[in-house]
């Protein structure tokens, strides 16, 4: 009897709390309350970020209810693919360039500008390099969050390892050549390969990316404005690849090297050889110092320690300078995008949680301070109590001026492998850096003319 | 004697009842049959046959992601361009068949050997024979995650292993020359299904026949390819054909060890990876269902090529001769 009463109690308990906790907002709500699923990969650490960003949005909006579907990174692909096609899409979809550039095309989600006029969005309260990554044919699809810059064009770098090496630990290499140099000088061999490693400048997965990056710190480009025209097989293209190709096997000993010393290895889970103090130079993007805090939190605030650097440019080339790039990287440039087949309640209630991420200051903006790394709204990157969250939080603003936005698109996917398989064809010495590069821009520019005349097609 | 007299009319009744279900169920044996295997074929008709007709139908247009309606119909397009213009066609063959070619023989030869072993009369045999198999039960994703680890250039048991004893280290996982090596080791991994069907073959060979041979002065290798080799053949064939199916559909492994690309220079993107990138990389889901049927082909036509070759190898007993 006393069992069962005791049950009784408890459900009666639990009943009483879930009353009191999702009716909250059913309380406050005037109307029907609109239930919207956010499909996004805001995992680990940033997922009681994302509540509390969730939470601060249904307190002013009670009407929408927002249902965080955080997913796992594995099978990324399949699951947003099969989710934007299918009849009953999540409510809202956060989504790469790239994706977003197939939806786009394929009719999966809506342009957005008719909310942003509607709602009197400011859209210059962004970078413009952001906000124009999300347009695709002259329409908007999504608000960013977080920045497609700072990808590419900051690393950190290990003040000790330089100051044991001889060298200046306030200096960090500024070109190809002082990289070169210290990276020669820190690295150790070991009969399993590398044990200590200056740093790698090619890619650990996908190549492609790396050979970008280093391309326009060697005043090259990836593609025209338009996107028609693939320019990387320049000569300043032909000589970054040379010298990523020269750097891998004369100072890391080939490129299985690399790959031996960073395999099984994540930055995000606190077992890379950063955090044993045996990588001098490491390439990053801003959601490493979030997760630098949270692994090693002294480390972290220890800045005689560690550092942040620009990508070093080619020293040899009077017109290079530090440079990053934008919107390239397939994981980058995030945009939180609305499907079509949806109610316009539904779409508008998205709209407005879109707008929320992206410009209120209890959205994206306190997201991405808690996780000390920048926001695509200047406004928020002015908040002078980031310098207290990231030490080294003025080169991170210079990282991001830096940073230039590349064309892509929707055939992007299958580009990137053919340059990716050209790269490591140099790596691994099938073809020299010149025939590689070659012989992928003729296969690339086929594919994207057969891009653009099907979509020329489609729209005249 | 009322009471006995109830008794049987009781008993009377039951034996009523019971017969005339009987004679029912004997009716209907064959209704009650279908009713037994309905929910297998109709999972059958829905998640297998349907799903198939419509991927065969899908690779026959250029559907892709976000088209609604009717998908455009576009014939033959697909397979041409599979032909003559898809490089990774000829790749991913090559890597698949390369990793069929060893894989499925030696995972059968490990197999056979090992239940042969497991076939002894040994004390605490049961043991071992679990042993063996739990390698089997372990999940495909979370048995490829510790062999990453066993992989491992630097720092895995098998290059540890091989420097104890004064061999050049692998790199198993970065060097293409390596790559399809690897996943032929890991798939010896999974063995325990096929060896307990050996094992089960294996108990089913008579005695008499290794008494026989033994009287008549046969060694233990004469009675292994005498016997046990000719009686086994039917599980072998069977084996062989599961291995095959299998061997072509090897994915999961290679996703997680090399990730979509299929590792340095591809050397491990093998066909369903190439199958799954279209489809969800490049959201080409007409083709990709091409490619997928194509490789139906394959199998469908390699199969009908092992049982028609069958009878030429395989020993089902005297059957024939009972028949004549």
């Amino acid at each position: 009897m006393k069992v069962s009463r005791l049950i009784g109690l408890a459900i009666a308990v639990m009943m009483l709390l879930s009353l009191g906790l999702a009716p909250t907002l059913a309380q406050d709500c005037d109307g029907e309350v609109i239930e919207l699923e956010f499909m996004n990969w805001w995992g680990a650490a940033r997922e009681a970020l994302m509540d509390t960003l969730i939470g601060h949005f249904q307190e002013e909006n009670p009407c929408i209810r927002i249902i965080n579907q955080v997913q796992p990174w594995d099978n990324r692909a399949e699951l947003l693919a099969t989710a934007a096609a299918s009849s009953n899409p999540p409510g809202i979809i956060m989504s790469t360039r790239p994706e977003t550039y197939h939806f786009a095309i394929s009719g999966l989600i809506i342009p957005i500008d008719s909310f942003v006029e509607a709602h009197g969005t400011d859209l210059s309260v962004f970078y413009d390099g952001e906000i124009g990554l999300q347009y695709w044919n002259g329409e908007l699809y999504g608000l960013p969050m977080p920045t497609a810059g700072g990808l590419t064009s900051l690393y950190i770098y290990n003040k000790d390892m330089l100051r044991d090496a001889g060298f200046d630990p306030e200096a960090p290499p500024k070109t190809w050549q002082e990289l070169e140099e210290m990276s020669a000088a820190i690295t150790v061999a070991d009969p399993m390969g590398v044990d200590v490693m200056g740093t790698q400048v090619i890619g650990i997965t996908g190549g492609d990316a790396a050979f970008v990056s280093w391309l326009y710190t060697n005043n090259g480009r990836y593609a025209s404005d338009d996107g028609r025209t693939l320019l990387f097989n320049s000569p300043e293209g032909i000589e970054t690849l040379e010298w990523m190709v020269n750097f891998t096997n004369n100072i890391n000993g080939g490129v299985e090297n690399v790959a031996d010393f960073f395999q099984d290895t994540a930055f995000a889970q606190g077992d890379h050889p950063w955090y044993e103090d045996k990588l001098a130079f490491l390439r990053i993007n801003t959601s490493f110092y979030g997760h630098y805090n949270v692994n090693d939190p002294e480390g972290y605030a220890d800045t005689s320690h560690w550092g942040t650097m620009l990508r070093p440019y080619n020293g040899d080339n009077p017109n290079a300078t530090h440079a990053g790039t934008t919107g390239y990287n397939y994981s980058g440039a995030w945009a939180y995008t609305i499907p079509a087949v949806h109610p316009p309640e539904k779409q508008e209630a998205a709209f407005k949680f879109a707008e929320f991420i992206g410009v209120h200051p209890l959205g994206g903006c306190a997201f991405l301070f808690a996780q000390s790394r920048p926001s695509p709204v200047k406004a928020c990157n002015e908040n002078p109590a980031y310098y207290e969250v990231n030490p080294t939080w003025s080169v991170v603003l210079e990282g991001l001026a830096t940073d230039v936005a590349v064309s892509i698109t929707p055939v992007q996917g299958q580009l990137a492998e053919i340059l990716a398989n050209a790269v490591e064809e140099a790596l691994f010495g099938v073809k020299s850096p010149a025939d590689a590069l070659n012989d992928a821009h003729e296969e690339m520019q086929a594919l994207l003319d057969e891009f653009w005349a099907e979509f020329d097609a489609d729209n005249m | 004697m009322a009471q006995a007299s109830l008794k049987a009319k009781h008993t009377q009744s039951d034996v009523t009842w019971k017969t005339r279900l009987q004679e029912w169920w004997f009716r209907n044996r064959a209704l009650i049959g279908f009713a037994f295997i309905f929910p297998w074929f109709a999972g059958f008709i829905i998640f297998d046959l349907l799903p198939f007709v419509y991927n065969l139908y899908l690779s026959f247009t250029d559907y892709q992601i976000g088209t609604r309606g009717v998908p455009p119909w576009i014939g033959f397009e697909n397979y041409i361009e599979i032909f003559t213009d898809d490089k990774l066609f000829g790749k991913s063959m090559y890597n698949t068949v390369y990793y069929l070619g060893f894989s499925v023989p030696l995972r059968l030869i490990f197999a056979f050997l090992i239940a042969l072993i497991l076939n002894l009369r040994v004390r605490g045999m049961e043991l071992y024979r679990t042993l063996f198999y739990v390698p089997s039960v372990v999940p495909l994703v979370a048995a490829t995650v510790i062999f990453a680890g066993f992989l491992n250039t630097r720092y895995g048991f098998l290059n540890q292993f091989l420097v104890l004893i004064g061999a050049t280290p692998v790199r198993w996982l970065s060097s293409p020359d390596a790559i399809k090596p690897s996943l032929i080791l890991l798939s010896l991994w999974g063995f325990g299904g096929q060896m307990i069907i050996f094992l089960a073959g294996l108990q089913s060979i008579p005695d008499d026949l290794y008494e026989a041979a033994a009287i008549d002065g046969g060694t233990g290798w004469h009675r292994l390819i005498y016997i046990t080799v000719p009686l086994m053949t039917p599980t072998i064939f069977f084996n062989l054909l599961l291995g095959l199916i299998g061997g072509f559909q090897i994915f999961e492994q290679v996703f997680i060890l090399l990730d979509t690309n299929g590792g340095p220079l591809q050397a491990g993107l093998v066909y369903m990876l190439h199958v799954y990138n279209k489809a969800f990389r490049d959201f080409e889901f007409g083709y990709s269902a091409a490619l997928s049927v194509i490789l139906f082909l394959i199998i469908f036509v390699l199969t009908l090529m092992l049982v028609y070759t069958s009878n030429r190898w395989v020993f089902y007993g005297d059957a024939q001769d009972d028949e004549t």
